[in-house]
């Protein structure tokens, strides 16, 4: 019977120091990481005033991030109800439309549909109403309001990039 | 008997009279909430106009509220401007009031096409209204998405 040996390891002193340092530098990267949760974004945007748009219509934010974001209805004369509604990409044209065929009655809940990322609650004019999300991976993605009629030219892009 | 030159020089200053003074009267005081006012109409309009395309009659009367909120925004952006001028206006957008309110009503009988005259109609009387400002201001019905507004979908 043959014994196969393990071949020699040679240990050199350039290899020890190289481990003496790397392995402690893991562990700080390791505990940095679970110290540091994901980046707190703050996002602002309005109603163009009583017109049917987003200002700004372009916002941007970390893929990750714990996104707090406000809506204010800055119109003065329209009593309409706005609401900001983030969906998965190419999916907010058939989200508006699903919003404009619902019958009175039977109100469309964003919330509720999965091709809705993050949703406020309807905000009527002079108010503010807010949302928190994750924000999820890169890419743009389409947000709009959901009030019946308005998702068609009330709409705009949230570019999330990379973390 | 007058010299040739005077009368030519006479009525270039009349032709230039009437063409200068009309220009003026439409330039209103306040341009940007003219521009806002008509724009938000517009607006409402391209909400009802959808509605309509989505059979969405019972959200018709709605909207037909929301324009006479919106008139609020032009009224209070000629607020300042001559009287005459003012007429004009409030005349106009009486105009597209009744119209706006005849779409409301012709809503009720779900019927597309008295809805679509009615809005056709609304469609006219706007127009009208724009006539009477410059055509930088104007926000003709149909027009639906703000000039500034570029969306990405």
């Amino acid at each position: 019977m043959r014994i196969r040996h393990a071949p020699a390891v040679t240990v050199t002193r350039r290899g020890v120091l190289v481990v003496a340092v790397t392995l402690p530098l893991g562990g700080l990267f390791q505990a940095a990481l679970a110290a540091n949760p994901a980046k707190h974004v703050d996002l602002d945007i309005s109603s163009d005033g009583d017109l049917l748009a987003f200002r700004p219509d372009h916002l941007s934010c970390p893929a990750g991030a714990s996104v707090h974001l406000t809506f204010y209805h800055t119109g003065k004369y329209v009593s309409q109800d706005h609401d900001w509604v983030l969906t998965r990409p190419g999916a907010a044209e058939a989200v508006a439309q699903a919003a404009l065929e619902a019958s009175e009655k039977s109100r469309w809940v964003p919330g509720k549909d999965p091709r809705v990322l993050a949703a406020t609650p309807p905000c009527a004019k002079g108010q503010q109403v807010s949302v928190d999300f994750t924000a999820p991976a890169p890419g743009d993605y389409p947000f709009l309001c959901t009030t019946p009629g308005h998702g068609a030219v009330m709409h705009g892009v949230l570019h999330v990039t990379p973390g | 008997m007058l010299r040739p030159v005077t009368s030519i020089r006479r009525l270039a200053g009349a032709l230039a009279f009437c063409l200068i003074v009309p220009a003026l009267a439409a330039e209103p005081q306040s341009p940007d909430m003219v521009k806002n006012g008509l724009h938000i109409l517009a607006g409402i309009y391209g909400d009802m106009d959808r509605k309509l395309t989505a059979g969405q009659y019972d959200r018709l009367p709605h909207e037909n509220q929301e324009f006479e909120e919106g008139s609020g925004a032009l009224r209070d952006a000629v607020a300042h401007d001559p009287a005459a001028f003012k007429d004009k206006v409030e005349a106009a957008l009486k105009e597209s009031l009744a119209a706006a309110q005849k779409v409301a009503d012709e809503s009720k009988s779900h019927d597309k096409s008295k809805v679509s005259a009615a809005l056709a109609s609304l469609a006219s009387s706007m127009k009208a209204l724009n006539a009477l400002f410059p055509p930088a201001l104007r926000a003709e019905p149909g027009t639906v998405d703000p000039p500034w507004v570029k969306h990405q979908k």
